[in-house]
């Protein structure tokens, strides 16, 4: 069996010293594939994807998360992104005072050896690739991170990041809430752009509308805090028929995988 | 305990040394006898004075000072070479130990004065004698009546009606000798006239400890245009005591920067008198203090006029056990009326061990005004920092982006490239950005 997956096993999570919120995640997403997480609100999917990408405010209690089947639960968050994880944030923050240009450039130097750093054309040229793949004005990267960005906009700019530091392994966590139309047609050709053999993403979403873009290998629903059931693409078209309940008891019936 | 007058380098001998040296004219030898006696007269700032409040008052003793034997060195250390050649001045002097060893001028803007103190008291007697302690003198307080008796040298700058001096001027003061040094700057801008002054005070770190006690006066005519900078990245042996007071006429405009990223301890007093209507000043602050460093600002927005404008914007990153103390005031005069000031004090702690403290004051004498302030202190957020690091980002990187975002809302208000990206430089440095030099 190929290690070549992004691989969450039996995971359990709380807030420091509070109640437990992922209570035993299971889920596996092999290199080239692209795959959903669906679930309720509060159902864990943020949880999920913040405590992957090691946020210091969720207490790891029992479980593992692998990159190609190396553990990365005692690295550091910057640690786990070198190692080639990124998470589109469902809410970005602001960081007042820093542009996104020489943002991304320390990101990438972050990645690069201290005699290596990039070039300033090369990285100029990625970024205005990245900027124009996008649709998006290239007086974009001027502007402070966040800073007074719509929702669209601030979604945009994890698209923008991802598609610069080219990470193997991205969880998107609702970066298709707040767009519109159009500007998800945008967001989804971006991440479809980064597809390929070398690259898997965990795509979390409500809508069936953002899976139409992006077509799913797989997909999972959570539900308090587990992994209850997997299944093809046609899963979140029938969820979005008949709603989580309806998939809750066919789990309980037996009638839907557990 | 030591008191003052202990000291033999303050005597009433020390002062008529320092005026029998510099040849100092009856009127300037008067005042300076007159400030020693108000300094003798007035007692030290204690902690329970409202002005100095959470200073740490040891680390501006004068009382322990040794000073350094043998003859100062007269030469321009690779320090300063390098600074005056990275600067785009028309004119530099150089202040070394108290005196005045450089000065390079090239200035084409006709009737600008552009001097050391001492000389101008000899060739521009009266118009030096006019304004000579008319913002800073003797009653400003103990230190400010220490430096306006033994001030040993300076700048004076001059600029006549309707003259607008393109490029920047500028001072270097440096020390490398312990003991006491005094320096004063005076910058005299007629109607209309316009000029940026850069006073930079800097040195190579070395043994004995010394007090610099700076002052600096700010004369602007109606509608002059004035941009000071004043930037202290002194040595850590070094304590450092200052106070910038300006006074602005009608319709002039004043931008300061005051930067403290240097010496062991240092205070910077920012004072804008609004005289004249109309009148507006910008107060930036900036500072970084870290392995212990002490820095104290204080500054004072007072309108006498009515419909001025005056907005102090302080803000400062603090670690490695670092203090702060911050304290402010805005004073509108009874008539000053359609006043609009504003004063803003802003911390980043970087650890726990690190405090700041901010007091932010109003006294409001007209009753059509428009004045708010504001402060706030406190770590960086969690947030901020795991976002960053969740983009590879290594702690310390992490770390010297959100320092220096959060000091970007004042450098963005700085509108001198040349020492913005000077003033950005020594940040990183202290930061300890990987390919920055550590010494500038
Ligand atoms: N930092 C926190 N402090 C307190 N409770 C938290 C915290 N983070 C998550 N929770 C709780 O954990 C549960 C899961 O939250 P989470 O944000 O992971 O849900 P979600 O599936 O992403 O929901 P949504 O679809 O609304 O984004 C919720 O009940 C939430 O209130
Ligand atoms: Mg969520």
């Amino acid at each position: 069996m190929s290690e070549n997956r992004l691989e969450i096993r039996n995971l359990h999570a709380r807030i420091e010293g509070g109640a437990e919120i992922l209570k035993g995640v299971d889920l596996v997403v092999p290199a080239g594939e692209v795959h959903a997480l669906m679930g309720q609100n509060g159902s864990g999917k943020s949880t999920l994807a913040k405590v992957m990408a090691g946020d210091p405010s969720y207490e790891i209690t029992d479980g593992d998360i692998l990159i190609d089947g190396e553990s990365i639960l005692e690295m550091e968050p910057d640690e786990r992104a070198r190692a080639g994880l990124y998470l589109a944030f469902q809410y970005p923050v602001e960081v007042p005072g820093v542009s996104i240009a020489n943002f991304l450039r320390l990101a990438l130097n972050a990645r690069r050896e201290d005699d290596d750093e990039i070039g300033v054309m090369e990285f100029y040229e990625k970024l205005q690739r990245a900027v124009k793949e996008l649709n998006w004005d290239e007086s974009i990267i001027e502007r402070n991170l966040h800073e007074g960005f719509s929702g669209g906009e601030k979604k945009r700019s994890e698209i923008l990041q991802l598609l610069v530091l080219e990470p193997k392994y991205a969880i998107l966590d609702e970066t298709d809430s707040g767009l519109d139309v159009d500007a998800l047609k945008v967001v989804s050709q971006g991440v479809n752009a980064a597809r390929g053999a070398n690259f898997g993403a965990l795509v979390i979403t409500h809508y069936q509308r953002l899976l139409n873009y992006i077509v799913p290998d797989k997909v999972h629903v959570m539900s308090d805090g587990r992994i209850i059931t997997t299944g093809e693409k046609e899963l979140a078209m029938q969820l979005d028929d008949k709603g989580y309940d309806w998939i809750k008891s066919e789990v309980a019936s037996g009638a839907a995988p557990a | 305990m030591a008191t003052l007058t202990d000291n033999p380098l303050l005597s009433a001998g020390a002062l008529e040394a320092v005026i029998r040296n510099g040849g100092d004219p009856e009127w300037l030898a008067e005042e300076r006898r007159a400030a020693l006696r108000t300094f003798m007269a007035t007692p030290w700032p204690t902690e329970r004075d409202e002005d100095w409040r959470y200073t740490q008052l040891d680390r501006f003793s004068v009382t322990n000072l040794e000073p350094t034997d043998g003859p100062a060195s007269r030469e321009v250390s690779e320090r300063i070479r390098m600074r005056m050649e990275d600067s785009d001045a028309e004119g530099i002097l150089v202040h070394a130990n108290g005196e005045t060893i450089e000065r390079i001028a090239k200035i084409r803007e006709e009737g600008v004065i552009f001097s050391d103190l001492r000389s101008a008291v000899r060739d521009h007697e009266d118009l030096v004698r006019e304004h000579l302690y008319s913002t800073v003198n003797a009653h400003a307080g103990k230190y400010h009546a220490l430096n306006a008796a033994f001030w040993q040298n300076g700048t004076f700058v001059y600029v006549p009606k309707n003259v607008e001096v393109e490029l920047p001027l500028g001072a270097f003061t440096t020390a490398d000798r312990g003991g006491l040094s005094m320096g004063r700057t005076l910058i005299v801008v007629e109607d209309n006239a316009k000029v940026t002054f850069l006073d930079e005070y800097t040195s190579d770190p070395f043994d004995a400890r010394l007090f610099h006690g700076a002052a600096t006066e700010l004369v602007l005519g109606p509608g002059a245009k004035v941009r000071y900078l004043s930037l202290q990245n002194w040595g850590r042996n070094v304590a450092h005591m200052n106070r910038l007071a300006a006074k602005l006429g009608r319709d002039a405009r004043l931008e300061s920067l005051t930067v403290s990223v240097g010496g062991d301890a240092a205070r910077a007093e920012v004072n804008s008198s609004m005289q004249g209507p109309g009148s507006e000043s910008e107060m930036l602050g900036l500072y970084f203090a870290d392995k212990g460093q002490h820095y104290n600002q204080y500054t004072l927005q007072h309108h006498e006029a009515d419909h001025a404008f005056s907005d102090v914007l302080f803000k400062g990153a603090l670690r490695d056990a670092s203090h702060a103390v911050y304290s402010g005031i805005i004073v509108v005069d009874e008539g000053a009326q359609k006043t609009d000031a504003y004063q803003t004090n802003r911390n980043l702690l970087l650890d726990a061990e690190s405090e700041a403290v901010s007091i932010p004051q109003l006294q409001i004498g007209a009753n059509d005004v428009r004045c708010s302030h504001g402060s706030t202190t406190g770590p960086v957020p969690e947030d901020q920092r795991f976002y960053l690091m969740s983009r590879g980002m290594q702690p310390e990187v992490a770390e010297h982006l959100l320092v220096t975002g959060f000091l970007y809302e004042v450098m963005s208000r700085v509108t001198l490239p040349k020492a913005a990206e000077y003033v950005e430089r020594v940040v990183q440095a202290k930061l300890g950005v990987p390919g920055v030099k550590e010494k500038l």
